[in-house]
């Protein structure tokens, strides 16, 4: 269960802080922009409309703040942490094998989620990617990154 | 006409008709478990639909909005859980009907109410959506600037979110569409020097990873919960007396969801809890509401069903998504090299009219699959969410890789996803995000053609009448809702 969040919360104030330095970096890069000469144009500069929605942003984040700010109720679980943590993992491991990094991270999923039947945790680990594996390249004729396991299909 | 009837005619294909029928049933089984709904599904399936021609591409994912949309409804009577956020109001007297040992009665009335619903809004569709986009013809890049303008302020109101923090979301949408090469000048934008990034940020991953792997991280925290199922005997087509006592709650739903769906943005949980609220207003007895009241299932349901026909009005004329699932299906189009708007209904006649008569045939279709599968469509809410949420995973990223064979889609879907997550986690929705990801790019298109068009001088727009109109619905659809609020609290003081 999660658990109820302390009197002094600092989350919605680093989530404004993220918006706002977010907002004042990307502003920053479009101060960089090729400008085009007036013939070349076409009606507005490459940074004008990127500028004009990140004040908007940054106006909206003001006006948020100040009359309806971000309220968190509860704190992050374990289980949501964890399987933040777990689609890290994936990412890591597909530079392996995708199709080793997909069935290892739905297994480890479904183990941290709680399925305690291995001949489950097997189907979600094995079967179903070999299945999602022979759908794609054998109808959708998808060919996928080489990899440990999908060199050896592709030989 | 010719196209009409031709439109009519290609449903004729045992192809076409084929991917339907497993289309629906595929929307029947993606809005019965609890978790996946016509949105996230439709983005989903998106990546199958590639190799498929634009027609039953397009139609397939109809097909998966509108039975996924009805679908919701198997989960909100049997278990108490809405299978999608538009069945949430169904719940409150699906319910306790199905608890008094009438589950088959009220889901009887949920597939009757969902097919009279979704058929009178493809009527709707099929007279509108032509005569909107003749009128579109008369735009020009200053009218499209304004309208795309209309559709973004539209997102300050829809169902979940705050306004301001809506209207971020929004905004954080359409800065997305501007990265990538400038179409206009060819300037690089927020590319850093990657290659994946000069075509911009693709939509369909962002949409996997928003509406898909995001709802996966929320499902970690509902494990525990326990879903009790009521047990039911066969779905009961509603009784005269049953249909005597709710026509009228049905007709007006479907009015009511046909307008909400036509306005950019609003879609059928918007709709539904209007229109549940609407057949209590106008019943005789608004006591028995919220303990099993036939009139507020029939009410509900018609009105998120007709939704679906009204949201594809400002889809297909306007290019402008009536809905989140419409704004997935507007990706379809794009991914298909279809551009909705006026023209599709003078160069693409047909190809319009064989997805409203696919509409239509799936509203009757998904009466036929709700009467008789329904007991078997239960089952299916029962798969535990340890076991369909990793497949979820799986069929996401493989989906998402597909789309361009491109590892890069696939760090998208996880980025987008972590993100939406915590989106949600601080109260912005994420349908803001996908639809200002679909405009962003037509928004800055349409300033750039008007500011040539009237030799830079942007307040010109505002001496156009129809622009001008559009851009008071802007301002009536920001400030609007926070008006009317201080209206009424003034008015019962």
């Amino acid at each position: 269960m999660s658990k109820r969040i302390p009197k002094h919360n600092f989350e919605p104030w680093v989530v404004n802080f993220l918006i706002t330095s977010f907002c004042g970096a990307t502003f920053w890069i479009s101060t960089t922009f090729d400008r085009m000469p007036p013939i070349l144009k076409r009606g507005i500069q490459p940074s004008d409309f990127p500028q004009l929605i990140l004040i908007l942003i940054l106006i909206l984040t003001v006006t948020m703040i100040w009359f309806d700010p971000i309220i968190v109720d509860e704190r992050l679980d374990s289980k949501t942490l964890g399987s933040i943590v777990l689609l890290a993992v994936f990412g890591g491991l597909t530079f392996i094998d995708l199709f080793l990094s997909l069935g290892v991270t739905a297994a480890l999923l479904a183990i941290f989620w709680t399925e305690r039947r291995w001949h489950v945790v097997l189907g979600i680990g094995l079967m179903m990617p070999a299945l999602i594996f022979l759908l794609f390249d054998q109808v959708f004729e998808i060919r996928f990154p080489r990899g440990v396991l999908t060199n050896l299909w592709y030989g | 006409m010719e196209a009409f009837l031709s439109g009519f005619i290609s449903l004729g294909d045992p192809k076409l008709l084929l991917i339907l029928l497993a289309a629906t049933l595929g929307g029947v089984v993606i809005g019965a478990l609890p978790g996946l709904n016509a949105t996230n599904g439709a983005a989903l399936l998106l990546p199958f639909t590639l190799s498929m021609e634009a027609i039953p591409a397009i139609a397939s994912l109809v097909a998966i909005y509108c039975s996924a949309t009805f679908a919701g409804a198997i989960t909100a009577i049997l278990i108490n859980t809405p299978g999608t956020p538009a069945s949430a109001t169904t719940c409150l007297d699906g319910y306790p009907l199905a608890q008094r040992g009438e589950a088959g009665r009220a889901l009887g009335l949920a597939v009757v109410s969902s097919t009279i619903g979704g058929v009178l809004s493809v009527i709707c569709l099929m007279l509108a959506a032509p005569l909107l986009a003749r009128m579109a013809y008369q735009f020009a890049p200053p009218e499209y600037f304004a309208l795309t303008l209309f559709g973004l302020s539209m997102l300050a109101s829809i169902g979940e979110g705050s306004p301001l923090k809506n209207l971020i979301s929004g905004a954080f949408g359409v800065f997305l569409a501007l990265v990538g090469v400038d179409m206009l000048t060819s300037v690089e934008r927020f590319t850093f020097g990657s290659h994946d990034l000069y075509d911009g940020i693709g939509f369909v991953p962002v949409m996997i990873g928003i509406f898909g792997i995001s709802e996966l991280i929320v499902q970690a925290s509902s494990l525990d919960k326990k879903r009790e199922r009521v047990s039911m005997k066969a779905v009961q087509l509603p009784n005269r007396d049953d249909y005597r006592k709710v026509w009228k709650a049905i007709l007006r739903s479907s009015g009511i969801g046909t307008f909400i769906g036509i306005l950019p943005a609003e879609g059928a949980t918007v709709a539904s809890m209007i229109g549940y609220n609407e057949a209590k207003r106008w019943s005789k007895t608004p006591e028995q509401f919220g303990n099993g009241a036939i009139e507020g299932i029939a009410g509900s349901e018609a009105a998120n069903n007709a939704a679906t026909g009204g949201a594809m009005v400002p889809t297909l004329a306007l290019g402008i998504p009536g809905s989140a699932t419409a704004a997935v299906i507007l990706a379809g189009l794009m991914v298909h090299g279809i551009r909705p708007g006026p023209s599709m209904f003078t160069e693409q006649a047909n190809f319009a009219y064989t997805i409203f008569w696919s509409m239509m045939l799936v509203n009757l279709m998904f009466l036929l699959v709700g009467l008789t599968g329904a007991k078997i469509f239960a089952r299916i809410t029962l798969i535990p969410t340890q076991v369909l949420w990793p497949c979820v995973f799986m069929i996401s990223i493989v989906g998402a890789y597909a789309l361009d064979q491109s590892m890069f889609d696939v760090w998208i879907v996880l980025i987008s996803g972590i993100i939406g997550f915590f989106m949600r986690r601080y109260g912005f929705s994420v349908v803001p995000l996908a639809i200002g990801l679909i405009l962003g790019e037509m928004l800055e298109q349409r300033l750039g053609q008007s500011m040539v068009m009237l030799d830079e001088k942007w307040w010109l727009m505002f001496t156009r009448p129809l622009s001008l109109l559009f851009f008071c619905l802007t301002i009536a659809a920001l400030f609007g809702p926070v008006l009317w609020t201080k209206y009424l609290v003034r008015l019962f003081k």
